[in-house]
């Protein structure tokens, strides 16, 4: 009597994410795929994890050099809420040692709190504490709203026009 | 057992996904492999010689798997590997399909809540212990199950329109 794979369906995502990496043991993938290739339903477990292995892979915020300087951007529409995974990314990439000059580009952030606003303000040291600098591109009216409230604008420059901000980058002469 | 094209068409999928699997997606040999196999199954099929309809996958898997180490073997014996493998041409997704398929999975990741991803993230791609997901997230073994279930449908939903798409427009 072989494994019932459809018994328990958080077992078989197991088993499929181990099956995708290749570390199941060979006897147990001869197993899975004598039972994938003649069952559809498992077949079709296996894409839509691969879609949504992929999915998840994908960065959330995009980082592109233009001249010295890192543009961060998200890849999607997004709030930069406490609960944001955006959020975190965010910090982690705008905080990585060799990033001093850095341009956030807003314009698809939409809703911004607090922790939004705490997270900015200590990439913005980070930059600081280095060298550098840290600006935006394209806040939202919403977001503008929010910089504007809590006077964050009068220590983070922003800008609407990317090739304005990369410029504002070179040390005067 | 005599399949229909349908079934014969889904039987080539999977195949294909187990041979690409086994000798690489960008193999240039892979439709020669699935189409050797489906041969050798369909002759086995004629001749009565699948003695157990249930364990038709199991028979699948058996075939293929002779094939794929066939091919290994005729490569070693019949060529010397080139310094530098030249990437065949390309046969994936037309652009268009390419860029339809990434709007959809991020169509699909937009409507997953922050916590969902952060779930989904720890589960496939931090290589956490389920037992680590709960206590770390503060969730019950059923919270995940529900968080695995939701995000899977979805996906399979874009898996199978995308599979459609690809059958109608005949890839």
């Amino acid at each position: 009597m072989g494994v019932d794979f459809h018994a328990d369906h958080v077992n078989r995502e197991e088993l499929i994410l181990r099956y995708l990496e290749r570390r199941l043991d060979p006897g147990a993938a001869m197993e899975w795929e004598d039972h994938y290739l003649g069952c559809a339903e498992c077949f079709e477990e296996i894409r839509a994890t691969e879609l949504l292995i992929r999915a998840i892979g994908m960065p959330v915020v995009g980082r592109r050099r233009v001249e010295d300087v890192t543009v961060l951007q998200f890849a999607q529409g997004t709030h930069l809420l406490a609960a944001s995974l955006e959020l975190s990314e965010l910090a982690q990439v705008a905080r990585t040692p060799n990033e001093t000059k850095v341009l956030i580009d807003l314009s698809k952030v939409s809703r911004i709190d607090s922790s939004g606003l705490g997270v900015l303000m200590s990439c913005y040291c980070h930059a600081i504490n280095n060298a550098g600098a840290l600006k935006l591109l394209s806040p939202g009216p919403k977001v503008r709203q929010v910089l504007s409230v809590s006077r964050i604008d009068s220590v983070l420059e922003t800008f609407e026009d990317e090739a304005a901000a990369i410029h504002s980058f070179r040390p005067e002469v | 057992m005599s399949l229909s094209d349908r079934e014969l068409g889904d039987l080539r999928s999977r195949i294909r996904f187990k041979v690409c699997y086994d000798v690489g997606f960008y193999c240039p040999d892979v439709d020669d492999i699935v189409q050797e196999t489906l041969t050798r199954f369909l002759l086995a099929e004629r001749d009565h010689k699948i003695n157990n309809p249930e364990a038709t996958g199991a028979f699948v898997n058996g075939i293929c798997r002779n094939v794929v180490s066939e091919y290994r073997r005729r490569n070693l014996r019949n060529e010397q590997m080139p310094e530098i493998v030249p990437e065949p041409p390309a046969r994936g997704l037309p652009e268009s399909d390419v860029f339809e398929l990434r709007q959809a999975i991020a169509h699909g990741l937009d409507q997953l809540s922050d916590r969902d991803r952060k779930v989904l993230r720890a589960f496939y791609l931090e290589d956490k212990s389920r037992a680590e997901i709960l206590r770390q997230m503060g969730l019950t073994d059923e919270n995940l199950r529900v968080v695995l279930f939701r995000a899977k449908e979805r996906f399979r939903a874009i898996y199978t329109q995308q599979a459609k798409h690809r059958a109608d427009s005949g890839h």
